[in-house]
């Protein structure tokens, strides 16, 4: 029998200890307020009463060291800019998102191995997000499309830039773009198109509510962040 | 083995957000109701007569509290009595039923008491947003820049290029839905936004989400409880003269990722009906069954519970249906998955009105999850309950509306989900 530690760090970006310190103390469950209010209540709404209740406003928060495990490897590509992912040797499959292990049930678990791939693919499906996390708030309309990467067996979800919301369709070759300043995990990755879109079919009152509704949201996002972002 | 399971009493505590009634009061508030249907019961039978009790909610952080049915089952006064907490995503209320039924099946508890609820008022919308999205894969889909919402609606938009589902086919369900919902007293629509009806256009004002998908057509966040006594049949009947019977239980479950699903050796061949329906203007995947069209696991809970029921024709057989729809989409693919219609036909049964309320295969006549509410743990549990009262001809007793008891339905079929159709259950009942 060996031990396996103790863990040698190779190479680091060091979390700011004293920021964390600082929001662990203000995150540890004591109130910062309360409120008092009334409302009516009852199990159905033939059975209501009016009833006061005690709101206090607790925060919470923590940093989770996360190891990535056996499929490091993708995201130590992503630090140097490029797509990696994984083959079955016995039955081919190729994996973006990677997997350690095959899943198709006729290679019994196999491990697979590790293989540099193109930054290419295809639109698998898409979407509009109109309402977008709050860290990307400004970049909406943002477009998230299911990617599958050129020759592998999965789709890859991620947002896609300089695209015209209303031409992304199904289909669509993209060129996946990784951030000149990656910070190790997926959102260092997004696509933009790689030929010029042919848009899904409209009809006329369709176009004019998709249109409106993303005037809308590009107007909501010039008033709450100064500019249009793409 | 017994093989009959009876529902002695359901109850639900209303839908809201916010409802500040704390969980545990809320699940007493639905107990102390079925309390009052059985005058038999009483709680101190539980430990004496070997019942147990089964629980259900979805999210230790929308509550801030591990192990929260510790403190329900306590707080009924049950402590010592055997009980545990299943939690499956979404589909945690359907597979909590699924779970007491087949205890009882088992032979190991006469009767098994089902407590589910939800609180999902206590964090700020985008926090109670990232609660749900990390049921979702946490390295490979949370933090793709896809919020839980995008992830349906790429699986919707993939309908809508391959089967031709349409904006409006969207909108009209969520007005079913929410007038479906009108009369009744536990929904949280009309707590909120009064009893009008609402119409396609109310849906298309309605602020964009996530293209397709709308606010109308999404699920609502909610608060709320809802129990279910289930029996053996002799306890069953010694309990009630009005039972309704669980004759089929199903579940199923599908890849984490929905990006993993079109090129799936698992799932390849499984439905060769299904594989051969695919447009020749789209390239074909791997598996093009469910792919991101359909909910490959709605289908494999669904078989499951027909083969349990002795269900050969659902269509037929069948005489209403509560679907799990945290967006509209789910009721399309649902019909599908669930042998109603082959696949891509769902549109057609919304657009012939056979799933409206006076149609021949009524669907969401609770007003399911964009109506009635979806408090995660308590939601597929008060569609069952919904459905029981339903089956029991209660619904003028419980809704305070007679018109809207059905004319002797024989048969519903409940279905609940998680994630993005990672895993699903069913349940199938009989009057």
């Amino acid at each position: 029998m060996k031990q396996p530690g103790p863990e040698k760090t190779i190479k680091e970006k060091k979390i700011d200890e004293k920021w964390w310190q600082d929001w662990e103390r203000k995150g540890g469950w004591t109130p910062e307020g309360w409120k008092i209010v009334e409302m009516n209540d009852g199990p159905t709404l033939n059975s209501l009463k009016p009833e006061k209740f005690l709101v206090v406003h607790r925060p919470h928060g923590s940093v989770f060291h996360h190891s990535y495990g056996k499929v490091s490897q993708f995201f130590m590509g992503l630090l140097e800019g490029k797509l990696y992912g994984t083959k079955c040797p016995k039955c081919g499959l190729v994996y973006c998102p990677p997997r350690a292990h095959c899943f198709n049930p006729k290679c019994r678990l196999a491990e697979t191995k590790w293989a540099e791939l193109p930054k290419k693919g295809e639109v698998h499906s898409y979407t509009i997000m109109v309402i977008a996390w709050p860290s990307m708030a400004h970049l909406q309309p943002l477009v998230g499309a299911m990617v599958r990467v050129d020759g592998t067996n999965t789709c890859l979800p991620m947002t896609m830039r300089d695209i015209d919301p209303e031409k992304v369709n199904i289909g669509l070759k993209v060129n996946i773009q990784i951030s000149k300043q990656p910070k190790g995990d997926l959102l260092d990755i997004y696509a933009t198109p790689a030929e010029e879109p042919v848009p899904p079919k409209r009809t006329p009152e369709e176009l004019k509510r998709f249109r409106e509704d993303m005037e809308k949201t590009r107007a909501w996002v010039k008033k709450t962040y100064g500019k249009v972002v793409s | 083995m017994e093989k009959k399971v009876g529902i002695v009493a359901g109850s639900i505590s209303r839908f809201d957000n916010p409802r500040h009634t704390l969980a545990e009061e809320m699940c007493a508030e639905a107990v102390k109701m079925i309390l009052d249907d059985v005058p038999d019961l009483e709680l101190g039978d539980f430990m004496k007569k070997g019942y147990a009790c089964c629980y259900s909610y979805f999210s230790d952080i929308l509550e801030q509290q591990q192990c929260m049915h510790w403190i329900i089952h306590d707080y009924l006064g049950l402590s010592a009595v055997p009980a545990y907490r299943v939690e499956s995503g979404g589909a945690t209320p359907i597979d909590a039923v699924v779970n007491a039924a087949l205890w009882i099946r088992s032979g190991m508890f006469p009767a098994v008491l089902v407590v589910g609820w939800e609180k999902m008022n206590e964090l700020p919308i985008q926090k109670v947003n990232e609660a749900i999205a990390i049921a979702g894969d946490t390295d490979w889909d949370f933090v793709s820049g896809f919020t839980y919402n995008a992830f349906y609606a790429t699986m919707e938009a993939r309908r809508m290029h391959v089967y031709g589902d349409t904006e409006e086919d969207l909108a009209e369900i969520s007005v079913m839905n929410h007038n479906n919902s009108l009369e009744n007293p536990y929904a949280q629509w009309p707590a909120q936004h009064g009893f009008g009806k609402i119409t396609v256009e109310d849906a298309y004002k309605s602020r964009l989400i996530s293209w397709p998908y709308r606010q109308y057509e999404c699920a609502m966040t909610s608060e709320g409880a809802s129990a279910l006594l289930l029996a053996n049949e002799e306890l069953t009947k010694r309990l009630t003269d009005n039972p309704v019977w669980i004759t089929g239980v199903g579940f199923g479950t599908d890849t984490m990722r929905a990006g993993d699903r079109p090129d799936n050796p698992a799932w390849k061949g499984l439905y060769p009906e299904d594989e051969k329906i695919w447009p020749k203007s789209v390239p074909k995947p791997m598996s093009p069954y469910p792919d991101l069209c359909n909910f490959g696991s709605l289908r494999v809970s669904a078989r499951m519970a027909y083969k349990d029921a002795g269900i050969k024709n659902p269509r037929k057989e069948i005489s209403f249906v509560e679907i799990f729809d945290p967006y509209a989409g789910v009721v399309l693919a649902g019909l599908e998955d669930f042998d109603f219609c082959k696949r891509g036909e769902g549109k057609d049964m919304l657009r012939d009105g056979v799933i409206s309320r006076d149609g021949e295969l009524p669907c969401q006549l609770s007003g399911a999850l964009t109506a009635q509410g979806h408090a995660v743990g308590s939601t597929s549990i008060a569609q069952v309950v919904d459905s029981y009262w339903q089956l029991s001809n209660q619904i003028g007793k419980k809704w305070g509306a007679p018109g809207r008891q059905l004319s002797r339905p024989k048969k519903a079929f409940i279905h609940g989900h998680g994630g993005t159709g990672c895993q699903a259950g069913v349940t199938i009942l009989e009057a």
